[in-house]
């Protein structure tokens, strides 16, 4: 199972203005079997291309195919929308219950939708799906009172009926304690042995624990296609770090290639990229997929030059 | 400050969104049509100006009605804007009070909603002044008009109704719960306030928009002179209402203000909390709790099981996805307070108005379970029903479940799902589908309950199913896919709304847009009757028709809804067109193609039966073609026609086949003193008249087959004296169906026609134009509605009508038939035996004329017969013939006791009975209405279906009618001139009056004065012309009979009496003068002494009201043991003119005062005797015997007064 996305771009107009806003730039992503992290700030066109692969927005051009064309025939995601729906696992961003239904009748309603319309088997897949969910004590509740997590994992349960061929997850740990996060990434990757998962984050550690594929993505372009592992091989020595006071960061800000600072204990700790030794008190840092983040959005690595062999 | 700025914030954040706008435009477009249409003015009275102030305060009402269904979302919006977008913890957190916030969001609020009714105002501005208005139409312009109905109607709509809608809104936090808001008032104005609390006078008080006190109160009351020139003014009821609903308001911003909070919304907890109230059932609905997983932390190894289980997908998947889909859209419905308003309130409500109207002028009326069905249906289209609500309700529940997911915020997750667009949008629609059917299933329910409490138990299940299920409910579900398609379509919520509430005006009011052939307006078809006679008739045909035709259309709009409905997040039409291409599929394209063939197919057919095989006119074709009429034919008003003096009619009614075959001959006499050498001969549109033929020779002049006029030329004068016969045959048989359906007259049982089929002679003016900006129109001279009392050659017009009739009919063997005159004989022909049909042939001849209109039935009947024989010497006998419906039964013994009591005491007193035959035919119809001819009196089945329980204090309604149609028998000719109808109706009340007196005594006599003094048609008002010249029904129902009943208290009943009877006896006789009210003022005057011959002037010949007052009453007892009682008083008379220009004039006239005990019978007074008041106060000295209680000045009310409570007073001692 192979999701083809060749050159996809998608603008919206941007309310009254004439400005169009370039949400997708000829976007090109092969993902195989498999979790596939989609990082990128907010902003970035993810949920856009999510979308687009979940069937709900149609881009402006470009193709997605979906399918193993040595295993049978291949989907025309853009055209054959029922077909992909079929197969499809979505969990958007942002959505909603029905506040006065039980948690049990609306996944069993849901249920229907996804076809599987037996009724023994339904009742199985329902109940599965709760226990999987740890939603099954409160089945009998209404949704109305369930809370951020408790409604993220019941779109979990609602996203893996039927066994879905794709699976599309735009930003689902948002709302998670982390206990729940770590189940439901657990689950994901299950998922992905069989499946495309394709999982939308701005959490660099999201994508770095599970996802054996990533892209990163910012204002509609795909900066960087790679293995997270790879990607942090490819930055070794080139990550430098220093602790400085928070008044001097404005001095090396002027010198460096700064790609992140983040605070520590009242003071900051910089990471900047350099592919020789800066001096100047910097040290050398092991890299991690942060600094691959960071350094993509600062334009170090990335966009349209694979640092690493593919 | 701050609420200045919440108000500023607010207003303009509205102002920048489409919909206010659209809403200025959409009332100033519907009122300018209004204002232009006269079609709201035609179902009302008489014509006023375009700008009169009556037409504006109309206009402005339903321009409110309309604001209140449309502009809803802005106080929705404002009430429920933060909490329906989540911005709420932002604001409920800033430092900004409770007041402040809510009062700044009311404001903007109303004074956009103020600033948006103000287009109702504009657009009747349009409507007067831009060009294209006969100017004669427009009078002086008056800004106060304008003025007044907006303050005294819009404003106060505007401001109880926001406050209700903002209410709503705030507390379910929803801004569709505005909506809900606008429901209650409009049912309040349509429901509860003019059907249940209609009659206690709390229908006007109650009336949140003005429907009642503008469009009913008003435009009765008012006189043309008062509607073009008099202001809407805040007195009386009107105020009364108006303080009424703005303290509702302000009572509703009250508990807005109180209920409200600066709290955390979870979900519908406010809600949750008071639904407890209703369900205790479900049980608290807390906050789940959230569950502590298992095991804390992290564990990896979690084994992912999720069951493989088979999926099927394709159509029975679609089916049942759609029925999923169903259950659940109609559970969301249901579960709401907008369901269970539907549901349950109005349901239960219905029982208290079936039960309120099973009665018919203070009688009550056997629920049969086609009455209580009328009550419980109406017409989808028919927009001031009660069940106008229906439809607004299937609107705002089709928003809903259009709406439902993605206000949820479920769209993505469900737009996702696998399945094919058709299954979730015929899933909401079945899901709406079901909600209707739940709740025609609880309006029988009603229904039959309501029949039970009143004792009735022949429910007739079937035709409730037929008639709820197969009638109405395709009515409601062809809107509910028409709303459904609008909200997909349109794809914005409240602007959904707005058009598909526009479609439901255009449908209800398609000639206000020039609309009116049933094939141009959706859903639209011919109307069904149903009787216990004829039963659904032929009625359902063309319906079904018709309705096929739209189903047809609702399949094409739905596959138009099916391949735009919108998936996931694209929104713009240009990619839902695209969209729409892709979706276009091998069966859509089919079941489009299907749909649009059968649109095909069945407008074709229909189109050939309304507009081919039958003439269409529009109402603008209709009165072109009178006017040309007119223009042509007129010219031969005046030629002198012969009269006709005899008729011959062969009828043969063949019911099943409904077909009527009528040969007849007209003897024709010149009665003119000058020759006739051309015959005028008027054909009837719709029927087919062949064979004209005139027994001496003719030459046929013109033909006029669009006109329906024919002319001949007599080779040889036709002189005076002289007679000729005219021969002529006439068709009737059903040429499939009209626009608007079939005509009924001929039915396989309940056959009623008149002769109206049969050519007529001469011009008729009855086919003129009538209404004035018509005539101005079409270039006609305006023309009196009817010739004037002082018309001398109008007195002497006695047209070319009447003359005895001779009628053989022939129907089905299982029929009788029934025409004018007695029956002389009856026979079959047709074989025993072997094929053809056996038939029944009737023979009935009249005896002197058969009058003006000659009715003729065949039906099932089974006849009643009795013979009255005069109590007199003279021996006369009448047979008496009732022909009724066999199973109506219950109301003969009623009905033929008034008929004997009504013959014995008119005889006596007016003269003999004309003939020796009456013949009484009960007519197919629900109507419960009674009608006389010479020789004949014709029912409706509802007639028969009074439910009169035979206690002692009960009013015997229907045979006071009865005694009033048998009066008619003795009604005079009398002349087609101002004040005709007192002539006919004013004399057969005060006779029925008179006999109801005679024969059931002295109360039953007070309960039918109450009964028509309570029952006024129209109030008491100042207006008009007097009785002479009176025409409309409570001149001639009420203030004539009234008048007479005075005239009989005042000068005797023998004088009164004998005067009607010397004008029976020189007007009954065949070639006397027609009479007119000129002559019975002349037999009344001739008996009246000259003391009270100013009361016969004041009650006929000048508009007059006495004024009286009891200022004051003491007793004191004198030496002898009576008692003097000292009464104050005051008194006034006035004249009113035709214009209701009021003049004082002095007064010195008979009253009677009446003085009575405590606790005796009103009936015995101490004291009642005339004395002479004149104008102004003073004071009168009475002697009773014992110790008085209660003074009453003109306690019978025999003199005319607006307001009689001031007229009694208890007596101080």
């Amino acid at each position: 199972m192979t999701l083809e996305i060749s050159n996809i771009s998608k603008s919206y107009s941007n309310g009254r203005s004439t400005e169009v806003v370039q949400a997708l730039k000829n976007v090109s992503l092969s993902i195989p079997n498999g979790m596939y992290g989609l990082l990128g700030p907010n902003g970035a066109g993810k949920s856009t291309l999510m979308r687009i692969l979940a069937t709900l927005q149609e881009p402006d051009e470009g193709s997605i195919r979906l399918g193993d064309p040595s295993a049978g025939p291949v989907i025309d995601v853009l055209k054959q929308k029922d077909e992909v729906r079929q197969t499809l696992g979505y969990l958007p961003q942002e959505f909603g219950v029905y506040p006065k239904a039980r948690a049990e009748d609306l996944l069993d309603y849901f249920a229907i939708l996804k076809g599987i319309t037996q009724r023994k088997a339904r009742k199985e897949v329902v109940e599965a799906l709760l226990r999987q969910t740890n939603l099954w004590d409160v089945r009998r509740q209404r949704l109305g009172g369930f809370s951020g997590g408790m409604r993220q994992r019941f779109g979990v349960a609602v996203a893996l009926l039927g066994n879905p061929k794709l699976m599309i997850v735009d930003e689902p740990t948002a709302g998670l304690d982390p206990a729940e996060r770590v189940r439901f990434l657990n689950l994901l990757s299950e998922l992905g042995e069989n499946s495309v998962v394709i999982l939308s984050t701005h959490i660099v550690e999201d994508v770095s624990e599970l996802c054996t594929r990533m892209a990163i993505i910012n204002k509609g372009e795909i900066l960087l296609e790679a293995e997270p592992l790879k990607a942090i091989d490819g930055l070794q020595s080139h990550i430098w770090r220093r602790i400085v006071e928070k008044s001097a960061l404005s001095q090396l800000e002027r010198e460096y290639r700064i790609i992140s600072t983040k605070l520590l204990s009242g003071r900051t700790v910089v990471h900047i990229y350099s592919e020789e030794d800066p001096g100047n008190g910097f040290e050398p840092v092991a890299p991690d997929l942060e600094d691959v983040y960071f350094s993509t959005m600062a334009g170090h690595i990335g966009t349209h030059k694979p640092v690493v062999a593919l | 400050m701050k609420f200045r700025e919440i108000v500023r914030f607010e207003f303009i954040y509205q102002v920048r969104r489409p919909w206010p706008w659209l809403f200025v435009i959409v009332l100033l477009v519907l009122d300018f049509l209004m204002t232009r249409d006269g079609s709201v003015s035609e179902v009302l009275y008489s014509e006023f100006f375009l700008n009169s102030p009556f037409g504006i305060a109309k206009t402005t009402v339903f321009g409110s009605l309309l604001w209140l269904v449309l502009a809803a979302p802005i106080a929705g919006d404002a009430a429920a804007r933060d909490v329906t977008t989540g911005m709420y913890p932002l604001i409920y957190t800033t430092p900004v009070s409770k007041a402040e916030y809510l009062g700044g969001r009311f404001v903007a609020a109303l004074v956009l909603n103020l600033l948006i009714l103000l287009a109702v105002q504009a657009g009747i501005l349009l409507g007067v002044y831009l060009p294209g208005v006969d100017a004669e139409l427009i009078g002086p312009f008056r800004p106060a008009a304008f003025v007044t109905a907006y303050a005294y109607i819009a404003l106060p709509n505007a401001f109880a109704a926001t406050t209700i809608q903002f209410f709503v809104a705030a507390r379910t936090g929803r801004a569709m719960g505005a909506y809900f808001g606008s429901f209650l008032i409009i049912f309040m104005g349509f429901f509860v306030a003019s059907f249940l609390l209609f009659k206690q006078g709390l229908g006007t008080l109650l009336d949140p928009i003005g429907i009642r006190f503008v469009v009913e109160d008003i435009a009765h009351l008012w006189t043309p002179i008062e509607k073009n020139r008099r202001l809407i003014g805040l007195e009386g009821i009107v105020l009364t209402n108006r303080l009424l609903w703005v303290s509702i308001g302000l009572a509703g911003l009250a508990v807005t203000y109180l209920s409200f909070g600066f709290a955390h919304r979870t979900g519908s907890a406010s809600w949750s909390r008071m639904r407890q109230l209703f369900t205790p059932f479900r049980g608290a609905t807390a906050k789940a709790y959230a569950p502590v997983p298992a095991v804390l932390g992290a564990i990896a190894d979690t084994p992912v099981y999720v069951p493989k289980v088979e999926r099927r997908f394709g159509f029975t998947t679609n089916i049942h996805q759609m029925l999923t889909v169903a259950w659940a859209s109609f559970g969301s419905i249901v579960t709401s307070w907008a369901g269970l308003f539907m549901l349950a309130f109005i349901p239960l409500l219905a029982i208290p108005v079936v039960l309120d109207q099973m009665e018919s002028n203070g009688v009550p009326l056997v629920p049969t379970t086609i009455r209580v069905i009328s009550e419980l249906t109406a017409p989808l289209a028919d927009e001031l029903s009660r069940w106008v609500i229906i439809p607004f309700l299937i609107v705002f529940f089709a928003g809903e479940l259009v709406w439902r997911e993605r206000e949820a915020r479920m769209g993505e997750i469900t737009d996702a799902m696998p399945g094919s667009d058709w299954a979730s949008f015929l899933g909401k629609f079945m899901g709406l589908a079901l909600l209707l059917v739940v709740f025609l299933t609880l309006q029988i329910g009603a229904g039959m309950l309501a029949q039970v409490m009143m004792d009735y138990y022949d429910f007739q299940i079937g035709l409730y199913l037929k008639i709820m299920f197969g009638l109405q409910l395709t009515d409601y579900l062809l809107f509910t896919l028409l709303a459904l398609v609008v909200h997909v379509v349109v794809d914005h919520k409240y602007i959904g709304h707005l058009v598909a509430i526009i479609a439901f005006v255009f449908i209800a009011l398609a000639s206000l847009f020039g609309v009116e052939h049933n094939l141009l307006i959706y859903g639209a078809s011919p109307g069904w009757s149903y009787t216990g006679m004829r039963g659904f008739g032929s009625s359902l045909l063309p319906w079904l028709w018709f309705k096929g035709y739209w189903a047809a259309w609702a399949l094409l709009l739905a596959v138009a809804a099916r391949l735009l409905w919108v998936r996931g997040r694209e929104s713009s039409f240009r990619v839902r067109l695209q969209l729409a291409r892709r979706r276009l599929t091998r069966h859509t394209a089919w079941t489009a193609g299907v749909a649009a063939g059968l649109i095909l197919i069945l407008g074709s057919y229909i189109f050939y039966n309304t507009n081919v095989l039958n003439d269409y006119h529009t109402a603008s074709e209709t009165k072109e073609r009178a006017a040309a009429y007119e223009l042509r034919y007129a010219r031969y008003a005046d030629t002198p026609q012969p009269r006709l003096a005899a008729t011959k009619l062969h009828i043969e009614i063949y019911p099943e086949r409904r077909t009527v075959e009528i040969r007849g001959t007209y003897h024709l006499v010149n009665r003119s003193d000058v020759d006739i050498d051309s015959i005028h001969v008027a054909t009837v549109p719709g029927v087919e008249t062949q064979a004209l033929r005139f027994n001496r020779p003719v030459a046929h002049v013109l033909t006029d087959e669009k006109l329906f006029h024919r002319i001949y030329t007599l080779d040889k004068p036709l002189q005076p004296g002289d007679s000729l016969q005219l021969a002529f045959q006439v068709l009737v048989k059903p040429h499939g169906f009209h626009e608007n359906g079939v005509d009924a007259s001929v039915a396989a049982n309940g056959t009623y026609f008149t002769n109206s089929w049969l050519p007529a002679i001469g011009y008729q003016k009855s086919r003129e134009l009538l209404h004035a900006p018509d005539r101005r129109e079409h270039g006609l001279a305006p023309r009196p509605v009817i010739a004037s009392l002082y018309d001398l050659k109008a007195i002497e017009d006695k047209g070319t009508g009447g003359g005895t009739l001779e009628t053989v009919v022939g129907t089905a063997s299982d029929q009788v038939a029934v025409a004018p005159g007695a029956l002389r004989r009856t026979w079959t022909t047709g074989p025993s035996s072997g094929p053809g049909q056996v038939r029944r042939y009737f023979h009935y001849a009249t005896a002197g004329s058969a009058g003006g209109e000659w009715g003729f039935f065949s039906a099932n009947y089974v006849v009643h017969k009795v013979q009255w024989k005069n109590p007199d010497s003279s021996g006369q006998t009448v047979d008496i013939q009732i022909f009724h419906n066999p199973q109506h039964t219950a109301h003969l013994d009623r009905l033929v006791r008034s008929i004997r009591t009504s013959l014995d005491y008119y005889s006596r007193e007016f003269g003999p009975y004309p003939r020796g035959y009456l013949s009484v035919v009960e007519g197919a119809g629900n109507g419960t209405g009674m009608h006389a001819e010479g020789g004949m009196l014709t029912y409706a089945e509802g007639f028969a279906l009074w439910n009169l329980n035979d206690t002692q204090d009960s009013f015997d309604f229907p045979s006071a009618v009865v005694a009033h149609e048998m009066a008619h028998q003795w009604t005079v000719p009398y002349a087609n001139v101002e004040g005709a109808p007192v002539m006919s109706e004013s004399l057969a009340w005060y006779y029925a009056i008179k006999a109801v007196e005679h024969t059931r005594g002295s109360e039953e006599l007070q309960r039918l004065l109450n009964f028509l003094r309570v029952s006024q048609i129209r109030p008491e008002i100042r207006r008009g012309e007097p009785l002479l010249r009176g025409l409309d029904p409570y001149m001639s129902y009420r203030k004539g009979p009234f008048a007479l009943y005075t005239l009989s208290e005042y000068l005797g009943e023998e004088r009164v009496n004998g005067a009607l009877r010397s004008l029976v006896e020189k007007h009954r006789k065949g070639e006397a003068p027609l009479a007119t009210t000129l002559d019975l003022y002349r037999e009344l005057k001739a008996v009246t002494p000259d003391t009270l011959q100013y009361l016969l002037h004041d009650l006929f010949e000048v508009n007059t009201y006495w004024e009286l007052k009891t200022d004051g009453a003491t007793a004191k007892q004198t030496g002898t043991g009576s008692w003097e009682v000292t009464l104050a008083l005051q008194a006034r008379k006035v004249v009113a003119d035709s214009a209701g220009v009021e003049k004082e004039v002095p007064m010195n006239d008979w009253v009677e005062i009446g003085i009575s005990e405590q606790g005796k019978d009103s009936d015995k007074p101490l004291y009642r005797q005339k004395r002479r008041i004149r104008s102004g106060k003073q004071t009168i000295l009475v002697t009773v015997p014992y110790k008085p209680d209660l003074i009453d000045l003109d306690p019978r009310q025999l003199l005319i007064e607006q307001k009689t409570d001031d007229n009694r007073k208890e007596i101080k001692l």
